[in-house]
């Protein structure tokens, strides 16, 4: 279903978004796929229990036999039965800088995936899909690196102290004024750790008596930071803005559920670009309703800073938005600036409020020093600062490797779910057996990919996942779509139905439409 | 009906995003700290010593640390660009877990990236709605926040007072023999630290050891600050009091 929308002048380019259905027969064989996998998982079980067949999971020490025991026993029956089966193409060591392409270190099981043994040898130039890698600046070399190591011998490697008491080096506040400066926004304060960022900040601005409205695949720590305040919690459907007008018509007017009082605030959480599907928030709608019923916006920009945007600014400047209409702007470190940590930007007054009220502020410490200066290298050379157009060149370079990617792979015929211009592409796998087999052929090609099934996805939706990188070339990726459409028709993985016809090899501009047949 | 709707809308007036705060807060005016922080400081431009920093050994400005550091920058870059799951797991990361499993003499270790986050997730990890939990009243923020995530029952015992934690499980017990079924699948956890960062002392760790096996519940001791302080070689807590490791739980 595709849905091109030019709502009222509200988008200034098309919004392409496509999520197609499950084919029936798809969804009936990936069902009888569980349910065999099922039967097989309780018949094993019976076996261990009448101790037919070894038991290989860990078992509590001989004194302690008649505690409560830790694990009941259906809630491990997906880990036991299912995740071991395929569990080698997850937590796969490697050993080199995670850049366009990594060194895998190869590990063998002679049990079934209960214990891995190394071989010691290493899979070297494995093309990597699946680090979070868009601007490519993880590198070991080059202009950020060398600030970094200055700064490490200069400031030592960490800070041993919260941010309140003696953890304020100076070099936080030149980043933080940066920060502000790159987003447009009055002032902007960083934390550590990014999934601490939002568990830790959400609690700080809503309490009890507040609302709060989270899309349907909000990412965990926003749930996480939600359900520690204490507000009301209501979901609406994924990125439909119905839903969400329909749910504040209904929260104003009735207020809270039991007493009718009014509502103290509402605040609305929603993300960038949305990890598991590549769709990206259809954000000047959301701004629109946020201004018609007075609602505070809270945007989580963990994969778009710097992956969306003529300039990387992420996905205010992708729309052609005011920053100073998103209340509070959210992002992380860890994805398009290789560094670690995370940042609140807004206006002044909000980022005074949090200095002083938040969680993280007071009990944890602050960033460390040479992971600053990475952050303040990377950002410098995205806004231009250093002098080159290196920034720039990434920048574009993702957007046309989005494009080009994308296309390919609706050529062929795989499901893609997604936003067109989104750098998280999933390709739908359906079958549980599907997912272990396509992790472990690409890695024999020597392309390491990511694949997520339950519980991360919804039980029939498993997918593969790429993570596209300005770093990755035309014959990188050139190479990765080759072995991606062998593995495809190996395993049947072409369900589309929708089918493009190939364009003409041209540079991608806004006049060209695309032909389907069906 | 609708016009009466509208006119709700209208008049709803929320509360401001964040109150205001006052100008001279404390905590608003951060002392900047430049240069290094080791066992000399340097605040507001300021030289002093430095009583303030969680630098128990050292290490911040040790030689051969930061030299580890430069060569493994040299090698990977600065970020990791990933989970644990997805490619993040770097072959240092496996030396590190099993060096600290064989430091620490426990089977297996695992590492996390943000220490206030590690006894927050590791408390709901185990710990799910329905379980109790005995806890110190003096334990650190992190806890409370792992014990909110947790939605456990929780009960606080005061601090280092084994005999109000007796008390405590004595009244479960009892409770226990009213509904033996339910009695059976809810698990019971002790939260302790080694050495409380809000008051400065250690926990009686024999006394909590015997009532452990007399009460079969399990214990989760924190030793962020007591690991590498207390203890003949460093190993905290219990090598402080010559107890077996493998008696914690985690």
């Amino acid at each position: 279903i595709h849905h091109i929308v030019q709502n009222g002048g509200l988008y200034k380019r098309p919004f392409n978004e496509a999520f197609e259905e499950t084919p029936m027969l798809v969804a009936v064989l990936t069902y009888v796929g569980y349910g065999v996998l099922t039967l097989f998982g309780y018949l094993r079980d019976f076996l261990r229990q009448w101790k037919i067949e070894k038991c290989q999971n860990a078992t509590e020490r001989e004194e302690q036999k008649d505690f409560v025991p830790l694990y009941q026993d259906f809630e491990n029956f997906y880990n036991r039965n299912l995740y071991m089966r395929i569990r080698d193409s997850w937590n796969r060591p490697i050993c080199s800088v995670p850049g366009a392409k990594v060194d895998v270190i190869e590990r063998v099981s002679h049990d079934y995936n209960w214990t891995f043994t190394y071989t010691g040898r290493v899979i070297k130039d494995v093309i990597n899909m699946g680090s979070y890698n868009y601007l490519g600046f993880a590198q070991n070399n080059g202009a950020c690196q060398e600030a970094a190591a200055e700064v490490l011998s200069q400031y030592g490697a960490g800070v041993c102290s919260t941010r309140q008491e003696m953890g304020n080096l100076d070099k936080h506040e030149e980043l933080e004024k940066l920060v502000a400066r790159f987003l447009g926004v009055e002032s902007a304060m960083t934390y550590g750790m990014g999934f601490a960022t939002n568990s830790m900040n959400i609690p700080a601005l809503v309490g009890k008596g507040c609302l709060i409205l989270s899309d349907e695949l909000n990412h965990a720590s926003l749930v996480l930071g939600a359900r520690l305040s204490g507000a009301t919690i209501r979901i609406f459907k994924h990125n439909n803005m119905q839903s969400l007008e329909k749910l504040l018509k209904d929260a104003i007017v009735h207020g809270q559920p039991r007493t009718r009082r009014p509502w103290k605030k509402i605040l609305i959480l929603v993300e960038g670009i949305y990890s598991m599907e590549g769709s990206i928030v259809r954000l000047p709608e959301v701004i629109a309703l946020k201004k018609k019923y007075k609602s505070y916006l809270y945007l989580d920009e963990a994969h778009s800073i710097g992956a969306l945007g003529p300039t990387g600014r992420g996905v205010v400047e992708y729309f052609g938005l005011n920053p100073e209409d998103v209340d509070v702007m959210m992002g992380t470190f860890t994805k398009s600036f290789g560094a670690a940590g995370g940042y609140i930007g807004g206006k002044k007054e909000l980022i005074d409020y949090l200095r002083t009220h938040s969680h993280s502020a007071v009990y944890a410490t602050s960033l460390s020093p040479p992971v600053v200066q990475q952050i303040i290298t990377s950002m410098k050379c995205i806004m231009g600062e250093d002098g080159s157009t290196l920034g720039k060149a990434c920048v574009q370079q993702l957007a046309e490797n989005t494009r080009y990617f994308r296309r390919r792979l609706k050529e062929m015929g795989f499901i893609i779910y997604g936003n067109e211009d989104s750098p998280v592409v999933p390709l739908m796998l359906y079958m549980p057996a599907k997912i272990g087999a396509f992790g472990r052929e690409m890695l024999k090609r020597n392309i390491g990919v990511v694949v997520v099934g339950f519980p991360a996805t919804p039980i029939i939706e498993s997918r593969a996942r790429f993570c596209l990188s300005a770093a990755h070339t035309k014959e990188i990726l050139d190479t990765a779509l080759k072995e991606i459409s062998e593995v495809g028709d190996l395993l049947q993985l072409k369900y589309s139905r929708h089918r493009l016809v190939p364009l003409l090899d041209r540079p991608f501009d806004e006049t060209t439409y695309e032909e389907t047949e069906d | 009906s609708l016009q009466e709707k509208e006119e709700l809308i209208e008049e709803w007036q929320p509360e401001p995003l964040v109150p205001p705060v006052s100008k001279d807060h404390p905590a608003l005016n951060y002392n900047i700290v430049s240069g290094p922080p080791t066992h000399k400081i340097t605040v507001n431009g300021k030289e002093c010593i430095n009583f303030a920093s969680f630098n128990f050994l050292g290490l911040l400005d040790n030689e051969k640390v930061k030299n580890a550091a430069q060569a493994s920058l040299k090698k990977y870059g600065v970020g990791t660009c990933g989970p644990r799951g997805f490619y993040g797991t770097f072959d240092v990361h496996l030396e590190l877990e099993e060096r600290l499993a064989k430091f620490m003499r426990t089977e297996e270790a695992i590492i996390y990236s943000y220490g206030f986050a590690t006894i927050a997730s590791a408390i709901p990890a185990y710990s799910k709605r329905g379980d109790i939990v005995f806890v110190d009243e003096a334990a650190c923020f992190a806890i409370q926040k792992g014990l909110q995530a947790s939605r456990s029952n929780i009960k606080l015992f005061k601090h280092n007072d084994m005999v109000h934690l007796e008390q405590l499980l004595k009244e479960q017990e009892a409770e226990d023999q009213k509904n033996p079924r339910k009695a059976r699948v809810t698990r019971r956890f002790i939260v302790v630290e080694g050495l409380y960062m809000n008051a400065g002392d250690i926990c009686p760790l024999p006394e909590l050891i015997k009532l452990k096996y007399k009460y079969k519940v399990r214990i989760f001791l924190e030793e962020s600050l007591s690991f590498g302080v207390l203890g003949e070689h460093g190993r905290g807590i219990t090598e402080h009091f010559g107890i077996n490791v493998s008696v914690i739980f985690l």
